[in-house]
């Protein structure tokens, strides 16, 4: 049996998150968060990294193929020791996958049977099935598909993502039950923190003064290019 | 066989003691580590978390009461006495100590995110500590019925 207040020390010394939505920053920065996690023991702390390894976007290249990914997982989550973590990460790969078969489709992209390395899951073959369906029937299991779907079609990237990680806030919240300072309760947190950290980059006002501050600096730079080429 | 009772006498009569003990260590040592936490991300409020954090030192004092109230000369009559009230006593106390320190840590990361919650963070703590007088004013007053 494990010990359910075994990382009550290291959990209170982490920073309330607040809601999602509502966070301007994360709650600390990852080199703080890379400390405070020092405090794991050594098995945990590789499991950690190993999963990280595996959700975190930035340490994908963007050539990496989703085959690789998919390869990776395969490998990682049958060795995690805590029952509770392979479900985490497995329930959101299988989320990512249903999110990569709709981009998929709506890009126009057909998946063959034997292909099994886009995705990853217990809905694979289920997906591929009923490809022609709206939401793979799928809609009954996952509710949030015909919103998801609608904001794909119509173009609305952000609202998507936002949809997206309330319904991952929400997973959590589920999870959360009966875990108050164990290793499962780390686990959410880093979650939540990975949320959070996610939406405070993707949220809609901080891209839309990025994508203008680099409109910006193009047209800049094409206004200096055109001025030095009618000057010289 | 009545070398046997005897030790259990012995046993009962210290048990009440040791048992209180092993509570509060426990206890204390989780409501201690989530004080440690708190500090570390906190910069003010030091004092009240590590005030909470031995709250539960309470049940090791209640069983050193108790292990003088019970000790007396412990011969096969008293014996069985003693290790009833000392045995189910000392339980009542570790366990309320072990409880107690876990509703300390969560009372201090609680208040922690919410200082306005301060006092009522605290009240599941004090109702386990009702539990724990209940155990040790019974215990008093039961052991007043052991004869010798």
């Amino acid at each position: 049996m494990r010990d359910s207040h075994r990382y009550v020390m290291l959990l209170s010394s982490l920073p309330y998150h607040g809601t999602l939505f509502s966070a301007k920053v994360t709650p600390l920065s990852r080199i703080r968060l890379q400390q405070r996690l020092s405090l794991l023991e050594p098995e945990d702390l590789q499991e950690v990294d190993a999963m990280a390894g595996l959700l975190d976007w930035y340490r994908h290249p963007v050539q990496k193929s989703d085959a690789e990914i998919v390869k990776l997982a395969k490998q990682v989550i049958p060795q995690l020791r805590s029952p509770f973590a392979c479900e985490l990460l497995s329930w959101r790969l299988e989320m990512r996958t249903l999110i990569a078969a709709l981009r998929r489709r709506r890009d126009g992209e057909e998946i063959t049977v034997a292909e099994d390395e886009w995705g990853y899951g217990r809905w694979l073959t289920h997906i591929n099935k009923y490809w022609d369906e709206p939401y793979f029937r799928l809609e009954g299991v996952y509710p949030w598909l015909p919103e998801a779907v609608m904001f794909m079609e119509q173009g609305d990237p952000v609202a998507l993502e936002r949809l997206m990680l309330e319904k991952v806030w929400k997973y959590l919240q589920r999870m959360e039950d009966g875990h108050v300072f164990d290793y499962e309760r780390v686990l959410i947190y880093l979650f939540r923190w990975d949320l959070v950290g996610r939406w405070t980059v993707a949220n809609g006002a901080t891209a839309e003064a990025r994508y203008a501050d680099l409109v910006g600096e193009g047209l800049l730079q094409i206004d200096q290019a055109m001025h030095s080429a009618l000057s010289g | 066989m009545n070398e046997f009772v005897i030790a259990l006498g012995w046993a009962g009569m210290y048990g009440v003691m040791a048992l209180g003990a092993i509570g509060s260590i426990f206890g204390c040592a989780v409501a201690g580590q989530a004080a440690i936490g708190a500090m570390v991300d906190t910069e003010t409020g030091h004092g009240r978390y590590i005030g909470i954090s031995v709250m539960p030192s309470s049940q090791v004092v209640y069983g050193i009461v108790v292990m003088f109230t019970l000790q007396r000369e412990i011969t096969a009559e008293t014996a069985p006495a003693l290790f009833g009230i000392g045995m189910m006593a000392g339980l009542a106390l570790m366990f309320s100590a072990i409880k107690q320190g876990q509703a300390c840590a969560s009372a201090i990361h609680a208040s922690k995110v919410k200082p306005e919650i301060f006092g009522l963070s605290l009240a599941p703590a004090a109702i386990v500590e009702g539990f724990a007088v209940f155990a040790f004013v019974f215990a008093l007053v039961v052991a007043g019925s052991i004869p010798g």
